[in-house]
């Protein structure tokens, strides 16, 4: 007997992983940066884009790792690049205006730059699953689905792994509490913020490889998990990753629940519902840190 | 003294430069074409383009007409009426086009031709469907493809002789094109004592459809009536797969396009529409010669009703250009005679004979009900009613389970 109630949770969680992975890297250069990149979503974009190459030559599963591992280095690159031409320049100024302004318009140049060069024309990623479905009782789903769900579960486990347990992912962490201390313990800041911006925009090149096998890959695919993203960000808190895993699932949950329940239409603005609840109650988001502390 | 006449000469000399170009004739017939070039929709307006592209071809490599070059100006509306103003208002005023043509997106459309009335600037629209376009009473809009009704006419007799459903649900594209189609399948709906199980919507861009054909499913309509454009249609029926939900899908045709066949593969099956695939008239031989001289141009392309459609619309506005006879530089006077020779437009196209009512909409064009049927796995589609016109018979949609193509 199939539940609508428990195939809903399960839609949810699915879409709410993938929210999870790309929020993740914007969370993570908020924290240490304290940069809103509103370009953050085209950087899946560009990853799946990246993918869409490798797979034409390297078909099957071969294609699809490969894909995944191609786009990780190509969008880490890439972040790499913005970091330095487009953020670092910037980080000296006084206001974040000054930043998100420069970000959106990376954000226009990236998509009509992709258009430009791979045309408009949606493609597809190849299944690796051939579009195999499984009916398990209460709900049915594909396998890709499934294995995405469990791809961004591992992913963010051992981003988690990395930022605790080694001594990069510790002065990651260390930066984004306190900037200036860490300097003082001879943490290399330059190359932290390099490599946050690598990281984070990786996972979101990740992110867009899955994201363009559910769905379908297309230049302006980045803006709405881009929106996405900081519904997520500033649910969970802005910097923190527990609450980045967290607020994707929270997120993916209540927007089919509450578009199943309560009203389709509202489906997209269930999100910022729950954002405006969220900042009356706990103005820093469900885990963030309080001010001053 | 000598630095405010200097000055004074500066802005002479801008107020003439801008003035310059704008006094003298102009070289070429310029024509103003709307469409979403960028955005979501970008790749359906670029099909229309690959057409107009063509058409102006045999027109500029005939001669142009009196002697002049045809020039396309293109304005970018990306399917957003408040975009589609700035650029109508730029063709019209900043590059002083004799007409407008293209138009895709019936939210953009009701909003420039409107524009373009006030204007006194004919436009005649190619590809949006919504009937308020051309039921305004407006003296400048006319529309070279079918309205809404024109385009369902079929698929509801259909509904009515031959499929009878005990239960329909709606799942729409909340825009003028989603919701017109909405409101005439509900009349059918109710005319033939259908139940409407649900009404849902989804926004142009979305692509995870999971919570309403969740829902769907559980209401196990017979027939989903579901009005999307490519993306957002294919990917629907992928997920449909995903979830397991069995239904005879029914759009309005715009879906079936050379994205939609590449994305979608053997999921489309049974999928229906209503549609003028220039392809499926091959019998004819203004449509073969269209289909063969764009494969021609644009190798390995498969010619789909957009790109017809945006051929068509060119001709009939060379046609009526040609007709209101050698511009004279009066741009509103040129604009008023282009106008009327719209009216009197009597030609045969690709998609048929094109003449206007006097509301300036086509009503000799006309569509029919179309299914989505494999051969060797690979979608094409067919002609299914009514009998006389079939060229295949309709099938009923298998369970997923029983389908043998991946």
């Amino acid at each position: 007997m199939e539940s609508l109630f428990v195939q809903q949770v399960v839609n949810g969680i699915i879409i709410g992983s993938i929210y999870s992975l790309i929020a993740i890297g914007l969370t993570m250069i908020f924290g240490v940066m304290k940069i809103c990149n509103f370009a953050h979503g085209d950087y899946s974009m560009v990853g799946a884009y990246a993918a869409v190459f490798v797979m034409a030559w390297l078909p099957g599963w071969f294609g699809w790792i490969g894909s995944i591992v191609a786009a990780a280095a190509a969008v880490g690159i890439l972040g790499v690049i913005t970091e330095r031409l487009v953020f670092r320049p910037l980080l000296t100024r006084r206001t974040d205006i000054d930043i998100i302004m420069v970000s959106i318009g990376l954000f226009i140049v990236l998509e009509n730059l992709s258009q430009l060069v791979f045309g408009a024309t949606p493609r597809m990623l190849q299944d690796p699953f051939g579009s195999a479905t499984v009916n398990l009782g209460l709900f049915s789903t594909s396998i890709l689905r499934l294995f995405c769900l469990a791809f961004s579960c591992i992913a963010m486990g051992f981003l988690h792994l990395f930022l605790n347990r080694t001594q990069t992912g510790i002065a990651i962490r260390a930066t984004s509490q306190n900037r200036n201390a860490a300097l003082l313990m001879g943490i290399d800041i330059s190359h932290v913020y390099t490599l946050t911006f690598a990281l984070g925009a990786g996972i979101a090149g990740i992110a867009g490889v899955l994201y363009g096998t559910l769905f379908a890959v297309f230049p302006t695919m980045g803006a709405l998990p881009t929106l996405k993203a900081f519904v997520v960000t500033i649910l969970g808190g802005m910097g923190n990753l527990r609450g980045a895993v967290f607020g994707g699932f929270i997120l993916g949950v209540a927007e089919t629940l509450g578009g199943s329940y309560i009203s389709m239409q509202y489906k997209n603005s269930i999100g910022f519902v729950i954002i405006i609840l969220v900042l009356l109650i706990r103005p820093n988001g469900l885990f963030g840190r309080r001010e001053g502390t | 003294m000598l630095k405010r006449f200097l000055s004074l000469l500066l802005v002479g000399a801008m107020v003439v430069a801008v003035a310059g170009p704008a006094a003298a004739a102009p070289k070429t017939i310029k024509i103003g074409i709307l469409g979403p070039f960028t955005g979501s929709l970008a790749f359906n307006a670029g099909e229309m383009k690959k057409g107009m592209l063509l058409a102006l071809d045999e027109i500029n490599t005939g001669g142009g007409l009196f002697g002049k070059e045809i020039e396309l100006i293109f304005g970018d509306s990306e399917c957003k009426p408040d975009k589609g103003l700035s650029a109508v208002k730029k063709l019209l005023t900043r590059n002083k086009v004799l007409v407008v043509g293209g138009g895709y997106c019936s939210s953009v459309n009701i909003a420039t031709s409107d524009i373009c009335n006030m204007e006194k600037c004919p436009v005649v629209v190619a590809i949006a469907i919504s009937p308020t376009i051309t039921n305004r009473g407006l003296k400048y809009v006319f529309r070279t493809s079918p309205n809404s009704p024109m385009f369902l006419n079929g698929i509801n007799l259909w509904l009515e002789k031959v499929k009878k459903p005990k239960t329909v649900a709606f799942f729409m594209e909340n825009s003028d094109y989603g919701r017109d189609g909405e409101e005439i399948w509900s009349g059918i709906a109710k005319k033939i004592g259908a139940k409407e199980l649900a009404h849902l919507y989804f926004e142009i861009g979305d692509t995870d459809f999971t919570t309403q054909i969740s829902k769907l499913k559980n209401l196990k309509p017979d027939v989903t009536f579901n009005i999307a454009s490519t993306t957002e249609a294919s990917l629907i029926q992928k997920q449909a797969k995903e979830l397991n939900f069995l239904t005879q899908w029914i759009g309005v045709g715009g879906q079936f396009t050379e994205a939609y066949f590449k994305m979608s593969g053997s999921i489309c099956e049974y999928a229906m529409g209503s549609s003028l695939e220039p392809t499926l008239n091959m019998k004819d031989p203004e449509t073969a010669a269209f289909v063969n001289a764009y494969q021609k141009k644009y190798p390995g392309a498969r010619p789909g009703i957009f790109s017809s459609q945006g051929y068509d619309n060119l001709m009939v506005i060379f046609d009526a250009v040609k007709r209101a006879g050698k511009p004279t530089g009066n741009l509103s006077k040129d604009r008023n005679k282009i106008r009327d020779a719209l009216t009197t437009t009597d030609i045969k196209l690709t998609q048929g004979r094109v003449t206007f009512g006097k509301d300036g909409q086509v009503y000799t064009v006309f569509p029919s009900p179309v299914q989505v049927q494999l051969k060797d796995c690979k979608p094409g589609l067919h002609v299914i009613y009514p009998p006389e016109k079939a060229a295949a018979k309709y099938q009923n949609p298998k369970p997923w389970a029983q389908r043998k193509c991946k």
